[in-house]
């Protein structure tokens, strides 16, 4: 039996590196470093991508299970099930031309009007589809990860539209996915119109009662706000193109002892869904045309 | 007496099998972060502990610091939260190394129970300290559930040592 065998050798007394205390103090010191540049600095963003990089096989192995349990899944399900999404996504698109043939015909009057007036017109955004990948486990804030990256030329603070509604801005980029913050975060606003009496606000992510909502920030209590008054994006941020629906505001709470009222708005994002729209951020220059009048 | 817990004399540790054992967790890790729920287990963090304690030489805070690391990136948590509260767990599964083990599983358990609530509560200052917002109470849960993956950590991650040498049918062990 070799000498080795046995697990219990004595310990080599020569070489054992640092003492425990100074490789504690050092990292520590390395990992509070990291923490705060990633907080304030730039320069952890390459180390991020890199290592991200490095995982993303990896990562791509873990879905991979997930993506064919929902492939069996579709495959399995009712013939039944199946036509009457068909029949309602029929009817659906019915309805909706409908409304794209006035939409056709109300934006050459609105583009004639707006020649008339003198002003610059709304401009078609280019756009390109994504697939919602996972949900970040961080449970520190909301984002969704989507299958679109640098690659794909997906540029960072990108908005990003689902069905629905505006879903929120894409926050970091990697090489073959990019991480979106919805507007449920905490830290992401958006500007938005009251579309039933023009006002302008801002928002920002909030959670109420476990649920994550979209609080109007900064309105005054005694404004003109209703329960129900749809929130779109108002296009002056000159990242969000006017016009995409928001929020509908849900819960108003005035208070005489604060001078803002509390207004909370469900996001109209479904989330649910697997594919999203990312848009060209407007940059800008174009972003003064794309002003509503 | 103390002396007869302990068990058989145990086959020297393979390194690939260190590095297999982190590298699953690693992925057991990925898949549970899927679920959003708070509550579900670190299974890095025990792994990590585990192989301070038995094998300290091997599995130490510079492994540590660059797994959380990953486990940072892979989170999209801020970058060294998760790095620090392994580099912490697993100095204190070094500082404990050679008085744990003479202990019965149980009050392993007991000893190993505050340095899991320790690294929890480090990374939840960390996002509270950088302004983000308490994620639930189930996060205070995860310590707990922890501890009790010690006993099953023991049994699957010695499994290999404990197997006989050169097996043989007049010789099983």
């Amino acid at each position: 039996m070799a000498l080795d065998s046995l697990d219990r050798t004595p310990p080599p007394f020569f070489r054992v590196g640092f003492a425990p205390l100074t490789k504690l103090i050092f990292f520590s010191a390395l990992s509070l470093l990291l923490v705060f540049s990633d907080k304030q600095l730039q320069f952890t963003k390459p180390l991020r991508a890199g290592l991200s990089t490095l995982i993303l096989p990896v990562q791509w192995l873990v879905l991979q299970p997930g993506e064919a349990l929902s492939a069996v899944g579709a495959y399995f399900q009712n013939l039944d099930q199946a036509q009457k999404n068909l029949k309602a996504a029929e009817l659906k698109v019915l309805q909706q031309s409908v409304r794209s043939q006035q939409v056709e015909q109300l934006q050459i009057e609105n583009q004639n009007l707006r020649q008339l007036m003198g002003l610059h017109s709304n401009l078609a955004v280019a756009s390109q589809t994504a697939e919602v990948l996972f949900d970040v486990p961080d449970p520190y804030n909301q984002r969704i990860v989507i299958d679109r990256g640098q690659l794909k030329n997906v540029e960072l603070g990108s908005p990003v539209i689902d069905a629905g509604g505006v879903v929120g801005q894409v926050t970091r980029v990697y090489l073959l996915t990019s991480e979106v913050t919805l507007l449920t975060d905490r830290a992401q606003s958006i500007p938005v119109l009251n579309s039933r009496t023009g006002a302008r606000s801002i928002t920002s992510g909030d959670v109420l009662a476990g649920l994550p909502m979209i609080e109007l920030k900064f309105v005054p209590a005694s404004a003109d706000v209703e329960v129900g008054d749809l929130l779109t994006t108002s296009g002056i941020d000159g990242v969000y193109p006017p016009g995409l629906q928001v929020a509908r505001i849900s819960q108003i709470e005035r208070r005489v002892d604060i001078s803002f009222a509390r207004i909370h708005a469900s996001p109209l994002a479904e989330l649910k869904g697997r594919h999203v729209l990312i848009l060209q951020p407007s940059t800008a220059s174009n972003a003064n045309k794309g002003n509503p009048p | 007496m103390i002396m007869s817990r302990r068990e058989a004399l145990l086959l020297p540790v393979s390194p690939w099998f260190i590095g297999m054992s982190l590298f699953i967790s690693l992925v057991i890790n990925m898949l549970l972060g899927l679920s959003q729920a708070l509550w579900l287990p670190d299974f890095l963090a025990v792994c990590i502990f585990f192989w301070g304690i038995h094998q300290p030489r091997r599995v130490g805070m510079a492994t540590a610091f660059i797994l959380g690391l990953w486990i940072d990136v892979l989170y999209s948590a801020l970058l060294g939260q998760h790095a620090l509260s392994y580099v912490v767990l697993s100095y204190f599964a070094f500082s404990m190394h050679r008085r744990l083990l003479w202990f019965p599983i149980k009050e392993q358990m007991l000893q190993i129970l505050p340095f899991f609530i320790l690294s929890e509560l480090i990374s939840l200052l960390i996002r509270l300290g950088t302004g983000d917002d308490f994620p639930g109470w189930p996060v205070l849960l995860r310590p707990f559930i922890e501890t009790l993956l010690w006993p099953l950590a023991n049994l699957i991650l010695l499994a290999p040592q404990r197997r006989a040498h050169d097996p043989d049918a007049n010789r099983p062990i």
